[in-house]
């Protein structure tokens, strides 16, 4: 590559550039042959490795992890406590954490705080999703059978978040209907739940998940995910548009 | 469960695939991959009192790293060799229906594992666990600069693999 230009049109391609700096690399795409064809072969490459192998880790090394953490914390006086009061990842990790939540008036920090327990508990769980299901005509009257919510619900395969499921979840002691979303190897969580008033976070980074928050009509919305910042961003869009 | 646990196990666990992937694209080994991740997670686990917020997942793929680097240098003290590329050595037994796509897939995966490995490390961190220049400079310890041209090159160099390879 020669154009002194490259490596800011790679960055703006990465989604890492905003405001004037995207707009000046917008400009400067329109006349450099050499980084038009940069962002042609960049998105060929994201294509390609999209097929190149994600390894999981495999579930013996999965047990053998909480076998040692247990070890680890056999010696601690801490532990007879908590035994009790929780025994595991999943569900119980999550109702010992929304108890806390629940005595107290939800502030911003405490919703965003939650919203990445509840996403990040469902993951480690695997319970992400209670309803599987591609169709918005079976996520969404579930959701408003089991959440009491009924926020809109749409597949937008077409633009690359394939709609997999709902569950019902709580967020700072609120009963909330979850949209689950697949993008690539990359799970997005799309949280509703009855506006009270709380005054919302900013929209941020916790924990490796990207969240942002919105309200629309008397429900509150947070979206959570690990995709890049162009497709989280896409994604909002996307499901604030479907209410207009 | 003792409460450190419990909120290790909420905050770090989701983010062991994100470990595991990196760890076996940098050993080149499932054995070496397991070693280290799980090296790595107690390692976490250890200094987790001393995580004061900040981005978990950046944290420990930080400590996966090291866990990797010091696994190496033990490793080559110890005079064994590397288990890499067995998948490019593997015979190739797989059904005549599904040859050509895994034949592909082999053949994109043996790419990456030959770029060189700091290259190798920021493509991966970029693409595959799509985190920000920020976060690979966190992990890598390398400049955002650094980062930058490293990410360049390792797509320039797979990009030309790819043309004389596809």
């Amino acid at each position: 590559m020669s154009c002194k230009e490259a490596l800011q049109t790679q960055a703006y391609l990465d989604g890492e550039l905003k405001g004037a700096e995207a707009a000046a690399v917008e400009r400067h795409l329109e006349t450099c042959a050499e980084c038009q064809a940069l962002a042609a072969d960049a998105a060929d490459l994201s294509d390609a490795l999209r097929n190149a192998t994600h390894y999981r880790a495999p579930d013996p090394l999965r047990h053998r992890l909480k076998k040692e953490l247990e070890r680890e914390v056999r010696h601690s006086p801490a532990r007879r406590f908590w035994q009790g009061a929780a025994s595991g990842v999943g569900a119980s990790a999550l109702a010992a954490g929304f108890a806390l939540f629940v005595l107290l008036p939800p502030s911003a920090a405490t919703l965003s705080q939650s919203i990445v327990d509840a996403h990040s508990a469902a993951l480690t769980g695997g319970k992400t999703i209670m309803v599987a299901s591609s169709n918005h005509h079976t996520v969404k009257p579930w959701l408003a059978a089991h959440a009491g919510i009924s926020p809109p619900v749409t597949d937008f395969a077409d633009q690359g978040f394939t709609l997999t499921g709902g569950r019902t979840d709580e967020v700072a002691g609120s009963r909330a209907a979850v949209a689950v979303y697949a993008h690539g190897n990359h799970e997005v969580d799309l949280f509703a739940w009855p506006a009270n008033g709380a005054q919302l976070p900013e929209a941020g980074i916790a924990r490796g998940f990207r969240m942002a928050f919105w309200k629309s009509g008397d429900l509150n919305y947070a979206a959570v995910s690990d995709v890049d910042a162009v497709a989280f961003q896409k994604f909002v869009a996307l499901v604030k548009a479907q209410r207009e | 469960m003792d409460d450190r646990r419990r909120r290790f196990e909420a905050q770090a666990l989701p983010h062991l695939d994100a470990a595991y992937n990196l760890a076996r694209w940098l050993s080149r080994s499932p054995v070496e991959a397991d070693d280290i991740v799980q090296d790595a997670m107690l390692r976490a686990f250890r200094a987790f009192d001393g995580f004061r917020g900040g981005d978990i997942k950046a944290w420990l793929l930080t400590i996966v790293r090291n866990c990797w680097l010091s696994a190496g240098k033990a490793t080559r003290r110890r005079g064994h060799t590397s288990l890499e590329d067995e998948e490019l050595t593997a015979p190739e037994s797989d059904p005549e229906a599904t040859a050509i796509q895994s034949g592909a897939k082999r053949r994109l995966d043996a790419m990456i594992a030959q770029l060189p490995e700091e290259f190798r490390e920021v493509l991966i961190l970029r693409e595959m666990e799509d985190m920000s220049y920020r976060e690979i400079a966190e992990v890598t310890g390398a400049p955002i600069g650094t980062v930058m041209s490293r990410l360049a090159r390792a797509r320039a160099t797979l990009r030309e693999t790819a043309r004389d390879c596809l």
